[in-house]
């Protein structure tokens, strides 16, 4: 802990958004109502790949209350091109052909065709009256199937990138990445013991529990109004202005209260085809997604194939590890394979590593960001490996992970040499954790543990602060907020100004009324926006010097700053009442500011399960659950230990539960949050969480953002705890009864 | 959803006349917590939908001559809270505990529960009762088939629903059904059938049929358990469970009811295991023993021998349970 004292950072204000989210009053994009709405309903492909013959709408444009149908036909006319809208380059007709498809559908639940009508119902039966005429091709559903050559291919263009470079190999593998250091040969030569192991992980959704949904008005004026459910209003601006056609100005886009994301409502759905059916009618259509249309529709986690390969001196030192990481990318490329080779072996140091990445498409729905994109499929992989060599060692697995841990000044082999991080920091905290030393007693119980990083983002941010003449100040910003941001936000901005949190009253405005700022994802909010707040209080402060020594008839150099008050010799004046005295000294005062930060602190995290296993049944309980986390600086430690209980929560539905059951067809057979079944209150015993606090050198405050790490050791630490509970070793996610009973016959 | 017409009778003799003679003309509404999600989907379309939920005849618990009388429109809560249930019945009341959650067991009714659709999501994707393709093609036992019979029968793979199923058979429970020329009663296994189209339902009720009341012998002296194997706690249905009733002589089991749930597309009687039991004292040996035989004849598909286990292990449990429970 830092010895620095803060008057808001640190505290646990009462949130801004609470009251009008307990009371119901908080807006969400279903609320919208608005003159003339129309509904939209979109028509879903029932076939995991097959070529579009036709379309014929002319069924459903000829029922009563139908106003309007679209297909990619209504697409404009511009031809492809490679656009970048901060995600790397892509061609602009996967971007459109995931929102419409044309020529092909690519996954079970593609959107073909929509329509516009007077109400849901009527929306609904005339998207079933469109006839597609489909040739149904063969389809391939996991990376290794379609790797293999001769796979059915999805892109008859798609060629595959090979280290950096175009080949001409037309294949699924969109691309094959490599990061090397070291000698990995003369590594595994120097090792006492050499372990290698396969890993295969399912496909699960993030499971937000507000469906997408969008509303588009596009006006006579020619711009397009869009209210929305969405982690970043400025891309889904970018989005739909790019496969539209139109500047970004005419493009306005308004982010309602979000019920959930986790990086799933970062892609665009359905606002361009909202607005489709805007332009055609002229009045504005809503469309929100039925939880089936979100899990056969829109974004899940890529499955994964792992193979891991570590050697180990006898006293446990790491001498050489390979990764090869085969990642679905789903429909189209973007597999996230690049995060997953960032962070699999990003707590150790070791000196000689190969990993190998691929970014491989099949015939699933277009892979999303889910919660530290790629990083717990890794982190399943090598933490169980790492805990199998310390058993095969003798050695305590936390020993055996600080002998190995990476600090500042170790480099990783994607090139990156870490700053000051906290994964030694971490690890100490798990061993001298009350839980990790209390007895754990009775059969078929074990306890395991794991790290996990997340690298986390910078990426821009703008805010502006206006001081009422109250005393209070208004926050004006474009991060939608999911966890809490508004306050965590605020109280920076409060810390600087020296008034209490609840005294800022933080808007989230829409892209008209703000600077561009990136996504609320990758755990950039509270360190990014949170810094342009820290930012446009420090220009509000310098403007209010001024104000002071017009009063004071001093130069502003004269006047300080401290402790919530303006003072100068003899001069004393408290933030509030100069506040009061703004219109007399000159008019309003206004902060702005905008960050581009690149000090970004990655975060890492750790947790130590207890399981208790049925051996008769493999049905595995959690018994207890600690997640200890690096904050860098905890500004509001109650939404740091929520994000650090939720990401737990959905790394344990990932490690027990969660998986796409799909058919040889690619059609999801548990689309329902029933057959899903994520864990709820009653499956899960108390999270309890310990903050470690390494400041991030690269803030202010010294924030590394908090949101996503936490999901990543869940997983492996379960599957360690479930070997030492009945000495079976679960390479498969999920480890659910089925798939653990497998193992166990295995076993006996 | 589809448009329909809502019906609120005020006597069980109106409710029947409102009902259609075929299915699909008409829905009986209970608590909805089923229907309501057929209908969101598409799998059930009525005309109209008749609310039983007033009928002062389908409601309470009571004490008859030779048992209890519980009404069709009776919540899973007031199941559980019932004294009269929980003092003879621990059987039911571990099987209503099961059930979803405490919002479910609120809305939720014994009727419902006995009518409720299959889970089979070949049904609930619109597969039908059977989930048969255009072709008549079976579907569970070429695709995901983990959560279906291990005891299909003919072309039904699907698995009875019922928590309520399998302690009222093991329990000799009979229901009462009223239509329009009157009403009837039969034993609560005869109430489940097989589907035999793909159309078909997985009870034995015509169309203008209401179950109003379930007749529970007493079960002073028989020691009765449910066990359900679960894969999560909340919002889910049971991957197997095992509901024992066992009529003691001293020590010894002079005659036991053995009854599988959510293996078969009815509740499974398991008849050799009761055999087995038949005059013998129970030990865990034994009752494992019966688990071993209740699954004789399981016939699992592709990804579901793993349920054949679990049946097993919640024979032994829901019989080693029985022995703990109050005669
Ligand atoms: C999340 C979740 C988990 C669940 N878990 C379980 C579980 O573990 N075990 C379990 O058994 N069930 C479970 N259920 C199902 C639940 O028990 C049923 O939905 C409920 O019992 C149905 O009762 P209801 O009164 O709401 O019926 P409704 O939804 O009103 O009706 C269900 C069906 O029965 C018909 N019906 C209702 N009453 C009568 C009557 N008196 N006569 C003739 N037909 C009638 C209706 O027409 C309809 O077809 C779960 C449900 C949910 C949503």
């Amino acid at each position: 802990m830092s010895t620095q004292s803060y008057q808001v950072i640190g505290t646990r204000p009462i949130r801004h958004d609470g009251v009008d989210k307990v009371t119901g009053r908080a807006l969400y994009g279903a609320d919208i109502q608005m003159a003339g709405l129309l509904h939209g309903a979109i028509l879903r492909s029932p076939h995991a790949h097959a070529r579009i013959r036709s379309i014929n709408t002319s069924k459903a444009e000829a029922l009563a209350g139908v106003k309007a149908v679209v297909t990619a036909a209504d697409f404009p006319p511009t031809g492809d091109r490679i656009v970048d809208l901060g995600e790397g380059e892509t061609p602009l007709s996967y971007i459109r052909g995931n929102i419409l498809a044309s020529g092909k559908v690519l996954y079970r639940g593609h959107a073909v065709a929509a329509v516009a009508a007077t109400s849901p119902h009527i929306a609904a039966e005339a998207a079933s009256l469109i006839e597609v005429e489909y040739e149904p091709l063969p389809c391939v559903l996991t990376a290794p199937e379609a790797m293999r050559p001769g796979a059915p291919l999805l892109h008859e263009d798609l060629k595959t990138k090979e280290f950096g470079q175009q080949t001409d190999r037309v294949s699924n593998i969109a691309e094959h990445f490599r990061h090397s250091l070291g000698d990995l040969e003369k590594g595994f030569a120097e090792a006492d013991i050499v372990l290698e192991r396969e890993f295969h992980t399912a496909t699960v959704h993030q499971g937000y529990i507000e469906p997408h949904n969008a509303t588009a008005l596009w006006n006579n004026d020619g711009r397009l109004l869009i209210w929305c459910s969405t982690q970043g209003a400025f891309v889904v601006r970018d989005t739909t202005a790019c496969i539209l056609d139109l500047p970004v100005s005419q493009v306005k886009v308004t982010p309602m209260e979000i019920g959930g994301g986790f990086g799933g409502k970062i892609p665009v759905y359905l606002e361009p085809v909202a607005a489709l059916l805007s332009k055609k009618t002229g009045r504005p259509v809503k469309i929100v997604m039925s939880r089936k249309e979100v899990f056969e529709g829109t974004g899940p986690t890529p499955g994964s194939f792992i193979r891991i390969k570590i050697g180990a001196k006898r006293d446990g030192r790491f001498t050489a590890a390979q990764a090869d990481l085969a990642y679905e990318a789903g429909a189209y490329p973007g597999a996230m394979v690049g995060a997953g080779a960032m962070t699999v072996f990003a707590a150790y140091d070791i000196p000689n590593v190969t990993i190998d990445g691929y970014d491989v498409v099949v015939n699933k729905p277009s892979t999303a960001a889910y919660r530290a994109p790629g990083a717990t499929n890794a982190a399943f992989a090598t933490e169980t490996v790492v805990d199998e060599i310390a058993e095969h060692l003798g050695l305590d697995p936390l020993d055996l992970r600080l002998k190995n841990a990476a600090k500042e000044g170790t480099r990783r082999a994607d090139g990156l040499k870490y700053r000051r991080i906290g994964c030694v920091e971490v690890l100490e905290a798990m061993k001298a954790h009350p839980h990790y030393r209390a007895p754990l007693e009775g059969a078929n119980r074990g306890r395991g543990v794991a790290i996990g990083y997340w690298f986390n983002a910078g990426l821009p941010s703008s805010c502006t602060i206006s001081v009422n003449a109250d005393g209070s100040v208004t926050l004006v910003e474009g991060s939608t907020d999911i966890g809490g941001t508004r306050t965590s936000v605020a109280m920076q901005a409060a810390e600087v100004l020296g008034i209490p949190a609840g005294s800022v009253h933080p808007v989230v405005v829409d892209t008209d009324s703000v600077g561009f700022t990136a996504v609320t994802g990758g755990s950039r909010t509270t360190f990014a926006t949170g810094w342009a707040a820290y930012e446009a209080a420090q220009d509000v402060l310098r403007q209010m010097k001024e104000r002071a020594a017009k009063l004071w008839g001093l130069e502003p150099s004269a006047v300080r700053f401290e402790g919530g008050h303006f003072r100068a010799s003899g001069h004393e004046i408290s933030f509030a009442e100069l506040a009061a005295r703004l219109a007399e000294t000159g008019g309003p005062v206004v902060g702005r500011a905008t960050v581009n930060p690149r000090g970004v602190g990655g975060s890492f995290a750790g947790c130590i399960v207890d399981v208790e296993v049925d051996p008769e049944t493999g049905k595995t309980s959690i018994l207890r659950f600690t997640s200890i986390q690096d904050a860098g600086r905890a500004i509001h430690p109650s939404y740091v230990e929520g994000q650090m209980q939720g990401g737990s929560v959905q790394g344990i539905g990932w490690a027990l539960n969660e998986e796409y059951f799909m058919g040889p067809d690619g059609e999801m057979r548990n689309s329902s949050l029933l057959d899903y079944r994520m864990p709820t209150a009653l499956d899960l015993p108390m999270i309890d969480t310990q903050i470690v606090e390494v400041p991030n050198p690269g803030h202010p405050f010294g924030v590394r953002g908090v949101g996503e790490a936490n999901i990543v050791p869940p997983p492996a630490a379960i599957a360690n705890a479930i070997y030492r509970a009945v000495g079976v070793r679960m390479r498969r996610l999920p480890m659910s009864p089925p798939n653990l009973m497998q193992e166990l016959w295995k076993k006996s | 959803m589809q448009a329909f017409e809502y019906a609120n009778p005020a006597t069980l003799q109106e409710a029947v006349a409102m009902l259609g003679s075929s299915w699909g003309e008409a829905d009986i509404l209970a608590g909805g917590t089923d229907l309501i999600s057929l209908m969101k989907d598409y799998i059930h379309t009525p005309k109209r939908v008749v609310n039983i939920k007033g009928l002062k005849e389908l409601q309470g618990i009571t004490k008859t001559a030779t048992g209890l009388r519980i009404g069709a429109v009776v919540t899973f809560d007031e199941v559980a809270e019932s004294p009269l249930i929980r003092s003879e019945y621990p059987s039911i009341v571990q099987a209503v505990l099961g059930v979803a959650s405490p919002q479910i067991r609120n809305m939720g009714t014994v009727g419902g529960d006995l009518c409720q659709r299959n889970r089979c999501w070949y049904f609930r994707q619109g597969f039908g009762t059977l989930g048969k393709d255009k072709d008549g093609t079976s579907l569970p036992p070429i695709g995901e088939n983990r959560y279906h019979a291990i005891f299909p029968k003919g072309d039904a793979y699907f698995v009875s629903a019922s928590s309520l199923g399998p302690p009222l058979i093991a329990l000799g429970a009979k229901v009462k059904i009223a239509g329009p020329s009157g009403s009837r009663e039969i034993p609560v296994e005869e109430l489940f059938v097989v589907p035999t189209s793909n159309k078909g339902r997985e009870v034995s009720l015509a169309p203008n049929e209401i179950l109003t009341e379930i007749l529970i012998p007493s079960a002073r002296g028989v020691r009765n358990a449910t066990y359900e194997v679960r894969h999560k706690q909340a919002l889910d249905w049971p991957l197997a469970t095992a509901s024992v009733a066992l009529r003691m002589k001293g020590s010894t089991v002079a005659s036991a009811k053995i009854v599988l749930g959510h293996v078969g597309p009815t509740p499974v009687i398991a008849t050799e295991a009761e055999a087995l039991l038949a005059g013998k004292a129970l030990t865990p040996d034994l009752a494992a023993e019966a688990g071993k035989v209740a699954v004789n004849g399981a016939k699992p598909l592709s990804g579901n021998e793993y349920k054949v286990q679990l049946t097993r292990v919640a024979v032994k449990r829901a019989l080693m349970e029985a022995m703990k429970a109050r005669a």
